[in-house]
């Protein structure tokens, strides 16, 4: 067996270096990973999915179904196609799923074993008993999953481009560029997509075509792709793949900007093409199919097709003297070309019967003494980890022949999957015997044999009669060929088995390693549905998408149902055509640009202050500030809660949700989207307020501060404000249109402190000593407003955490400067930072609620006994009327409770159930009964134990009682008593000292 | 990824929008006067036909503006849209896009790709 190098004028004829599984090889700028080790004689390249049979070189383009590897020198890029991945000096690349080598490969036992791993092995095999799944088969199973091994340190620098078009034509082979060629210089905008790095396509994959209009065919396209470069509406993207083609000619192509080269990592590797266009050409050509037989993935069996692209585009022969096996007219040219090239064919087997095959490939066969066997087939091929011999059947008799490769034509599919991508309806063809494009959804046309239409003769004017929607001239071209251009196919999708054992396998899918067989037994089992049958079986179900299988899958489970293929149908075809990379896809939001940080202008003071930040959002909040390095966030929280009811503390609230509400209905429309009355709340003063969805559930609580009837700021919880925001701006537009009112979102205008604790007047005294903070001149829940240096200030009493409290509203840009100030003054009332920890342990021990922790949707303010909120005189708001539902008005709903543990020492856990039981039993075999859960639970440092708020039913009639809280890993509870969740002040004495 | 093409601003990507659900639902004036019943169906319950449908989208990343549309929601195809307050344009306008007794569109759906 030997390859032998061809001239082409594809391929630079400057050596370079590659290494595939550590040995270095010679290869040409310009040759595949493939062609290049076709080039070298190496027919292994990889280890198959299931059984670990060795498998070589099948095809050579997208469709590759075995030859898949990886790539150490690029980010490790594994299953990459050895088809199509261009080589450059230095190109390091490993063969994939063996070990310890590509060789001898210890997984092939399972090719012994294979008789078990039939159709729905995993549905059958991995069933008990109880706790094998999780520590025997599910790490077994990962073990040896997937093909290649994931990339690691990896990232990625790709780019997304969005096109707007006219007219998007996906390919440019011939069809491509005839009808590129009629656009030229029109008013279309059109762009013209190519995958490879030539355009062509048939062209320079073969020589069927003698010339065009008198050029050599590559004349004819060197001519015209300088016709469409010069033109000024046509764009051409060449190594660009379409991969999917979505609603409204909506297109998105992958192109690789550094095929053949080496990655530069300081700029893009990959662009994905996002393209909008009114019209969509498809003319991406065809794919050749296989036939299934005994041992037909074995190393050395390739597409004819292939094999003939190899030789045309990439210059190299793989095999002087293969073995042809067709049931079509398609090979003659293959034929012709290995006898011009002084190579000729161990024989060819033609399926079809003599009178059949055309006269002249008859004769060239009697010609050139070709051993030449009609109305036969290939039984099967033999040999070790490569093809030694074929087996052909001619009526009874068996002839065995020594070759080396096996060239399998089974005939051509149109590419339809962009056009059922699309929508389109298909159907079949008997002529060709395939689906071809029927009824396009989308403005969509589909050209040359992609519509079926494998004659060249006939090309111009199909394309002219499609594209006359479009204001172009006629084109019209002399196209003279080398071969007769009149296709003939005979049926035949699997060929007999001489014998018939149990390790003789004919694959249907060589990607998945799924045989014919396993089709057989899966509709035997009842699996008859195509969708199903796909799923159980996972026939085409791998990265190349059963793309030189599927139709042949189909047509022999049709046999077997009896049914016509049409009546089976397709599968569906989804998005994307062939892989594409997440990195493509995630384009640059990736790491610090997938998401946004947040930062507050006090964001670099926490840092300095061993801030531990939290989450919020997309905010920063710091979470708990460290004192020193030991000080864990238990002991700093603590340490935080108990300074604040004894000094003062000081939070960074900048991250609460802001909204300026204005306008000449502004009262009107606060009343109908809170559930307070605002109408006789006066002037310059604040309330707290909620907000409800129209079931009556409570959706996000803020503080509103009223500066006139006309003029409204209210505040949102931090994640809650963008919904809210929306939420008015819906009701606004939606419902009460005749409103005249202007919403705004103001949260990043304005820095906000909350400071509080007993010695926080005299602090806010010393900072702002013009400023009266007397209880009578600056009550509770009442605002102001002050010059404050070249700025102005706002300045509301309220507090979160029970004690007095002010919040402080300034532009950022003045905000850290302010919150210095307010350190230094202070310090000598050891004032501290704290974070949302101790926040939400000092509301909890006041019994203040955080919306999404106490509530979940499912909470009414009355669940809270928060009655005093609701504006009952006002005639509607948003979910007033659900409030007085059946459902909402059970005595029996969770309601808010305080938990105090009987035993003082007891802890209380957050998310623990609340139960009647004072242990749980050992083995539970009934329900126990629920009577609701621990919604925050804290160790109070003020109080000196464990306290809780908890969702109970009928909770407020229960005031007083005992239940049990459970332990995490205990089945002894911890005996509680239900009390008022006030557990700080319920006489509010200390909000308005 | 559809086409939309919001009134105010033309046509723009998909991903700009937001989809608000069933159009024309009024929120009653006077939600006291309802029963319970009445209430709850329009709280709780929407349409969600096969085919035809009129449905409220917001221009999220864009005017922020809300407008109505009327999608035929076996095949995606938005055939209408229009402004808040515009009149509602009469299902026979678009007849003609759903020919199947079953709703299921000759053209359009995956699952039946095949011409028979």
């Amino acid at each position: 067996m030997s390859a032998i190098n061809n001239n082409c004028e594809y391929i630079k004829k400057k050596q370079i270096n590659i290494t595939f599984d550590g040995k270095i090889y010679q290869a040409y700028e310009g040759d595949t990973i493939a062609s290049a080790l076709l080039r070298n004689n190496v027919r292994l390249v990889g280890r198959s999915f299931k059984y670990h049979r060795p498998r070589g070189i099948y095809t050579c383009g997208i469709e590759e179904p075995n030859a898949l590897v990886q790539i150490i020198s690029e980010h490790n890029e594994p299953n990459t196609r050895a088809t199509i991945k261009r080589v450059y000096d230095g190109m390091e690349i490993t063969s994939q799923n063996r070990w310890p080598s590509l060789r001898y490969d210890f997984g092939a036992i399972n090719n012994i074993l294979s008789p078990i791993f039939s159709a729905g092995f995993y549905y059958k095999t991995f069933m008990g008993p109880k706790g094998f799944w999780k520590n025997l088969y599910e790490p077994l199973i990962r073990r040896s999953a997937g093909l290649g091994k994931p990339p690691k340190n990896f990232r990625s620098k790709s780019t997304h481009q969005h096109h707007n078009t006219d007219v998007i034509i996906v390919g440019a082979g011939l069809s491509g560029l005839i009808a590129a060629k009629k656009f030229l210089n029109t008013k279309y905008k059109v762009l013209l997509i190519e995958q490879d790095s030539y355009l062509g396509g048939v062209l320079k994959n073969s020589n069927k075509v003698k010339s065009i209009n008198g050029l050599t065919p590559q004349e004819w396209i060197s001519e015209t792709e300088e016709l469409i470069l010069n033109s000024k509406n046509i764009t051409i993207l060449k190594n660009t793949l379409v991969t999917t083609y979505n609603f409204t000619n909506h297109l998105i192509a992958l192109e690789d900007k550094f095929a053949g080269k080496k990655i530069d990592l300081n700029k893009s590797e990959l662009t994905l093409h996002k393209i909008r266009t009114s019209n969509t050409i498809i003319a991406n050509g065809h794919i050749e199919r296989f036939i299934s037989f005994r041992n037909n993935d074995l190393p050395g069996v390739m597409l004819a097709s292939s094999f003939e692209k190899y030789i045309h585009r990439y210059g190299v022969v793989p095999e002087k003297e293969p073995v042809i096996f067709t049931n079509n007219s398609s090979s003659l040219s293959l034929l012709k070309k290995l006898i011009s090239l002084g190579c000729k064919p161990k024989a060819y087997v033609d399926s079809r019967k003599k009178d059949n095959i055309e006269t002249e490939i008859k004769k060239f066969f009697k010609n050139n003494d070709i051993p030449f066997f009609s109305d036969a087939e290939i039984e099967g091929c033999d040999g070790n980890k490569k093809i030694e011999s074929v087996t052909i059947r001619q009526g009874k008799s068996f002839t065995k022949i020594n070759s080396s490769m096996l060239c399998v034509s089974g005939g051509y599919n149109p590419d339809i999957h962009l056009f059922t991508q699309s929508k389109g309806l298909v159907k079949w063809d008997k002529n060709i015997l395939s689906f071809k494009p029927d009824t396009p959804f989308q403005k969509t046309i589909t050209l040359g044999s992609t519509s079926g239409n494998y004659s060249f003769k006939k090309l111009c004017d199909e394309i002219n009669e499609k594209l006359s929607i479009f204001k172009t001239k006629k084109v019209s071209l002399d196209i003279s060929l080398n071969v007769p251009n009149k296709f003939s196919i005979k049926e035949l999708w699997e060929t007999k088995k001489k014998n018939n054992s149990n390790w003789s396998k004919s694959f249907i899918d060589l990607h998945n390693d799924v045989t014919t067989k396993d089709l057989k037994q899966a509709i035997t089992e009842g699996f008859d549905r195509i969708e199903h049958l796909k799923r159980y079986t996972t026939n085409s179900m791998g990265t190349d998408q059963g793309k030189i299988s599927s139709i042949n899958s189909l047509a022999i489970v049709s046999k077997i149902l009896k049914k016509e293929i049409s009546e089976v149908g397709t599968t569906t075809y989804r998005p994307p055509y062939a892989p594409l990379s997440f990195a493509a896809i995630a384009g640059r939001s990736t790491y610090e640009f997938y998401d946004p940080e947040r930062k507050t202008s006090i964001h670099s003071w926490h840092k300095k202050n061993n801030a531990i930040f939290e989450d919020v959002g997309q905010w920063k909040r710091p979470w708990y500030f460290k004192a020193n390095e030991n000080e864990t966030m238990y002991q700093a929280v603590q340490r935080e809660s108990k300074m604040l009811r004894e000094n003062a503390g000081i939070l960074d609230g900048s991250t609460l949700g802001k909204i300026e509400i204005k306008g000449r209905d502004a009262l009107e429309f606060m009343n109908l989207m809170y559930t307070n009355a605002f109408t006789k709340m006066k002037p310059m003063t604040s309330r707290y307020a909620m907000m409800l969805g129209e079931d009556g559930m409570i959706k996000d609580d803020g503080i509103i501060c009223k500066v006139s009837d006309q003029h409204f700021i209210a505040t949102t919880t931090s994640s809650g404000a963008p919904k809210v925001l929306a939420d008015m701006e819906e009701y606004l537009q939606t419902e009460w249109p005749h409103l005249q009112v202007y919403l705004n979102s103001i949260t990043e205008q304005f820095s906000t402190f909350n400071i509080s604790g007993p010695k926080t007047r005299e602090i806010m005294m010393k900072v702002f000593p013009d400023i009266d903070f007397s209880n009578d001149a600056f009550p509770f829940m009442t605002f102001k407003n002050f010059d404050y240096k070249e700025t102005k200030i706002r300045i509301m009493r309220a507090s979160f955490t029970g004690e007095l409290g002010y919040e402080i509203y300034i532009p950022p840009k003045f905000g850290l400067e302010l919150w210095e100030k307010i350190f230094s003054c202070g310090k000598e009332y050891n004032l501290i930072p704290y974070g949302t920890e101790t926040m939400h342990l000092l509301r909890a021990e006041k019994g203040y609620v955080v919306i999404g922790q106490e509530t979940d949707g499912t909470v009414t303010p009355i669940d809270l006994n928060y009655n005093w909120m609701i504006g009952k005189h006002k005639k509607d708001f948003i979910g007033k009327r659900s409030l007085s539902r059946p459902d909402t008005s059970r005595e029996d709903r969770k309601q808010l409770v305080g938990l105090s543990p009987i035993n003082k020492k007891d802890i209380i856990e957050e998310g623990q159930h609340i139960v009647e039981l004072k242990e749980l039993p050992k083995k539970i075999k009934n329900p126990i009964k629920y009577l609701g859960h621990v919604s925050s639970g804290y160790h109070s440092p003020n109080l000196n134990h464990s306290i809780g708020l908890a969702m109970i039913r009928g909770g407020k009639n229960l005031l007083g009682q005992k239940f049990f809280v459970t332990v995490t890993g205990k089945t002894k509870n911890i005996p509680v008593e239900i009390v008022n969740p006030v557990f700080i002040d319920p006489e509010n004495k200390r909000l308005t000292s | 990824m559809i086409l939309i093409k919001c009134p105010y601003c033309g046509e723009r990507d998909q991903s700009e929008f937001t989809n608000g659900g069933e159009a024309h639902v009024i929120r009653p004036t006077n939600p006291k006067s309802l029963s319970d019943k009445d209430w709850g169906e329009y709280v709780f319950f929407r349409n969600n036909p096969k085919g035809i449908f009129y449905e409220r989208w917001v221009h999220s990343h864009g005017c922020k503006k809300w407008f109505n549309a009327v999608r035929n929601t076996s095949t995606d195809q938005i055939l209408k849209v229009y402004k808040v307050g515009d009149k509602r344009p009469d299902l026979s306008d678009f007849e003609n896009t759903l020919k199947s007794p079953s709703g299921e569109p000759f053209v359009g759906s995956g699952n039946f790709a095949v011409k028979k």
